[in-house]
């Protein structure tokens, strides 16, 4: 049957009809100072870089690269609890198909969406690189490698089994870097890296995010289960698929966007494993240090990840919706405003990479000694990641703590069979956790906290990577990102304190 | 199947979807057990199958958590009681986004796919508008809950009905007595310039005039609007009531720059509740509507004369005196319109009792059935109030509650009569063919 909808839209308009647009809680946030503290972050990151100027690059380097030997982890149980992970993906995928169709009672949107994009995210930021021990195709990989080592043939899937990794989780470019101001800005230091990087490797990586991005902001119904449950096994056999081709770590490395983005984000985590197994405590950031300059197409795929957290929050403001032509009170759904967000998702993006490549170049002409862009913008863009943690953080905080506890329920009862796996099952999901004026208080406060405190570390990264690109001018090179930094913590503010209606 | 210790969380908290869906597990395992040859020769024993069109995503979504509250409280309480005609209920839920194009995608998946009895429960009117034709085309009965006129209108179908919740037009005209009367007979009013302000601004002013009272002025705000002092200057110096309808996360602070502009000395404010459904009103800004007015369908707050049936609805959806979700406080729900779910689902059942409801085959019995009802009395089915039902128009009617904002809580000082909603219909889908 078919029904057209331009004419169901028309009479939809035509008809007067009452709208329940909820007064909300960005309600009690209108009602905040929120423009003392727009102000106040933008003020924060400019004095921030204001006292990098008189801080000496290596001594802040030596204090942020400070560990603390915490305890020898040497068993490897990354088969294990990556065919632990795959089992749980298969069983929330068949919950998917066959459980609830209501998208708060089946287990597959809140692990996707709650768990596993806001939560794990969090997860690799704070601590380090979770998502290698849960990535759901390493333990199969590597029984096929191991059937096919055993049937005497070479084993192609994945390089001979060795003690896992590495300082940097599996960064081949990361190694060892153990004074960020020296060599590393030339070739990665010490390390030879085993799979090179070319200018486009990480084209895979940023198609997979691009399709993702557009599924979760603009596509009708992310949130289906049934749809969902697809969308998630065709991910996992196309990269399963690209894995048997070219191997798993090279394709985790460059392809299979999760891999990459928790491996980048997780560059921010307390918590790094050497090669033999001591793990170590340091601040947050100091991983960063010491990385290597990525290539364009890595440059453009964190760029791509602020850029799409940054249209999440964007699409929903009254600007946005004023602007595409939709009133915020009447809210037609997503499907009437596909296009325009289609259009909004890849003009963030475009226009981000577009003031960062420009602020980049502008310090490349201010130091009086370029290093050349390409290099500038893969080392600079390391500084981009803790924004893109922090707007992260803010903008799902409320999601994370809502959906999270559909979650748990959800996952004691995955198939709606009256189960309850994990005695969560009848837990009450409070949403007044985060209702009120007090809650909408402490978490526009945790907000802001968060998209300052980014955007604070990103000046402090961006201040000692630029001493070892630029020696003689660190400060003046830096001024035009610092000033899209200061830019764009105003522009989070304001993304969490403007009305918002969709 | 009831372990005690599900039943005192029950009375505890809150529903839990668990508690309907446990049971229907159930049923389906001793169904499928050995021996049993499941619904084949008895028909009669299968579940009768609700397909709950929710609002889970999307704009909507603080509204859909609470009518699926009242949902699965509404249908725990109708299976213990035996069901619809000694069957199960079941319901299916599937996520409309809130969303017009989705709609009528997920009436077709109701009607094709889950092959469900009847769709339900739909509150969002671009969404009711959308999916309608979907309902007619399939011949499959829909009952919204969504307080629109559009079904009353009867520029729907004759297989949408609305007989849970009053229309807006009604709901409107009532309360003009009862300002004209007791607030004062010179009102300005100040709406949001779209759709659901436009109902205000159009029903009132002739409810007002039959009533001997009179607008002023008409203050229409841009939707996207949030400072709204300079507007206030508009507001003409003899009102003595100002009718305000703002809806949107602005609210307070237009209530707030309300307050501001006019100090202790305000004319009297009649609003309707749904600027403030789901919001505390004890809220920071709010403080200016104490001794104000608002309609509310269903009173957010216990009130001292609240009959059984009240007081049994509002424990059994699992709320406390305040309006709040028990147990969460600052979860205040959507009083004033979820217990149309309630009402409707229990209309679905009366409809199906009358027609001999059997299963799909009967949806033309169904309809003229739900059409031949003509009243619903007070009661647990109809906790809300007595209903009359206009079988032509597929409209219920019933009384409103005015309330007063007072020791920051809501309470009801007047209800309106059946007769004050009436109007002459404008339409008669029985005429249509079935």
């Amino acid at each position: 049957m078919r029904f057209a909808p331009s004419t169901i839209l028309l009479f939809a308009l035509a008809i007067p009809s009452p709208a329940f647009a909820h007064a909300s809680d960005r309600g009690f946030v209108l009602l905040l100072p929120t423009g003392h503290y727009i102000v106040g972050g933008a003020l924060a990151v400019a004095v921030s870089f204001a006292v990098l100027a008189f801080v000496p690059a290596t001594a802040l380097a030596r204090i942020w690269l400070r560990r603390l030997k915490l305890f020898r982890l040497r068993y490897d149980t990354r088969i294990l609890t990556s065919l632990v992970s795959f089992i749980v993906l298969a069983i929330l995928v068949a919950a998917g198909f066959l459980g609830s169709r209501d998208p708060l009672s089946n287990p597959l949107p809140l692990t996707v969406w709650t768990l596993f994009w806001i939560g794990l995210t969090l997860a690799c930021g704070v601590f380090g690189n979770v998502w290698r021990w849960v990535d759901p195709w390493y333990g199969v990989c590597r029984i096929i490698a191991w059937a096919r080592g055993k049937a005497g043939s070479v084993p192609v899937v994945l390089p001979p089994p060795r003690t896992p990794p590495l300082k940097g989780e599996g960064d081949s470019e990361t190694v060892t870097l153990p004074s960020p101001l020296r060599g590393g800005v030339r070739g990665g230091g010490k390390a030879t890296p085993t799979i090179k990087d070319s200018t486009w490797s990480y084209l895979p990586a940023i198609i997979q995010f691009a399709a993702f991005a557009w599924f979760e902001l603009v596509y009708p119904a992310p949130d289906d289960p049934y749809r969902l449950a697809w969308a998630v096994a065709l991910y996992w056999l196309v990269n399963f698929i690209a894995m048997l081709i070219v191997g798993h770590d090279r394709w985790t490395r460059t392809g299979e966007c999760f891999s990459v983005f928790f491996r980048i984000v997780s560059k921010l985590g307390l918590l790094q494993r050497t090669r033999d197994g001591h793990v170590s405590l340091g601040l947050p950031g100091a991983k960063l240090l010491g990385t290597a300059s990525l290539p364009l197409s890595g440059v453009l795929f964190v760029l791509l990840a602020l850029g799409s957290v940054s249209f999440d929050g964007l699409m929903r403001t009254f600007w946005w919706l004023g602007t595409i032509g939709v009133n915020p009170l009447e809210f037609p759904g997503r499907s009437a405003v596909i296009a325009a967000n289609t259009l909004g998702l890849a003009g963030t993006v475009a226009l981000l990479a577009a003031a960062f490549i420009l602020c980049v170049w502008l310090g490349e002409k201010l130091s009086g000694a370029p290093v050349g862009l390409t290099r500038a913008c893969g080392l600079l863009v390391w500084s981009i990641v803790p924004i893109a943690l922090a707007y992260h953080a803010a903008h799902y905080l409320v999601a994370l703590l809502v959906n999270g506890q559909y979650a748990l329920v959800a996952l004691s009862d995955p198939f709606s069979r009256g189960w309850n796996l994990f005695g969560t099952a009848d837990n009450y999901v409070s949403a007044g956790l985060v209702m009120g004026p007090q809650s909408a208080w402490v978490l526009w406060n945790l907000q802001a906290g968060a998209i300052v405190l980014g955007h604070v570390m990103a000046v402090m990264i961006a201040h000692l990577i630029a001493a070892r690109l630029y020696p003689r001018s660190p400060t003046l090179s830096q001024t035009p990102l610092t000033l899209l930094m200061i830019g764009y913590t105003i522009f989070g503010l304001w993304l969490l304190s403007t009305p918002t209606g969709a | 199947m009831s372990d005690t210790s599900r039943t005192a969380s029950f009375l505890r908290k809150s529903i839990s979807r668990r508690s309907a869906l446990k049971g229907l597990a159930a049923t389906s395992a001793v169904m499928a057990g050995p021996g049993f040859v499941r619904y084949a020769q008895a028909q009669s024993s299968a579940p009768i199958k609700i397909g709950f069109q929710a609002h889970r995503t999307g704009i909507g979504a603080s509204y859909g958590r609470w009518y699926e509250r009242t949902t699965t409280a509404a249908v725990k309480a109708i299976n213990d009681a035996g069901g619809i005609n000694k069957r199960p209920v079941e319901i299916i839920t599937e996520d409309d986004g809130t969303d017009a194009k989705r709609g009528p995608e997920v009436v077709e998946k109701f009607a094709n796919q889950h092959k469900v009895d009847v769709v339900y429960g739909t509150l969002f009117s671009h969404v009711v508008i959308a999916s309608s034709p979907a309902a007619g085309e399939l011949k499959i009965p829909y009952y919204v809950v969504s307080e629109g006129h559009h079904v009353a209108s009867t520029k729907m179908n004759r297989y949408v009905f609305q007989p849970g919740i009053t229309d807006v037009k009604s709901q409107i005209q009532s309360t003009a007595p009862w300002i004209a009367a007791n607030a004062g007979k010179k009102v300005t009013q100040i709406f949001p310039d779209f759709a659901f302000g436009h109902d205000h601004r159009d029903y009132l002013p002739p409810a007002l005039k039959a009533q001997g009272a009179e607008v002023l002025a008409q203050i229409a705000i841009p939707p996207t609007e949030t400072s709204f002092t300079k507007y206030f200057p508009q507001i003409p110096a003899g009102t003595e009531v100002i009718y305000h309808v703002m809806v949107g996360p602005a609210v307070l602070t237009f209530v707030k720059e309300l307050g501001e502009f006019f100090g202790s000395n305000r004319p009297q404010l009649f609003g309707f509740i749904d600027s403030l459904e789901a919001v505390d009103i004890n809220s920071p800004g709010l403080e200016f509507l104490d001794g104000s007015h608002f309609w509310e369908g269903s009173p957010r707050y216990a009130q001292v004369d609240d009959t059984e049936a009240q007081k049994a609805y509002r424990a059994a959806v699992g709320i406390d005196d305040n309006g709040a979700a028990a147990g969460d406080p600052k979860d205040v729900s959507t009083a004033a319109h979820m217990f149309g779910c309630w009402e409707t689902l229990y209309v679905i059942k009366q409809a199906m009792e009358a027609a001999g409801y059997q299963g799909p085959q009967d949806r033309a019995k169904l309809v003229e059935a739900t059409e031949a009802l003509t009243e619903f009395p007070e009661g647990p089915e109809h906790p809300q109030g007595k209903k009359t039902f206009n079988g032509k128009i597929h409209q219920c009617f019933g009384s409103q509650n005015i309330s007063k904002v007072e020791g920051g809580k809501l309470k009801v000082v007047h209800k309106t009569t059946i007769e004050d909603g009436l109007y002459e219909p404008e339409g008669d889908y029985t005429t249509q063919p079935l």
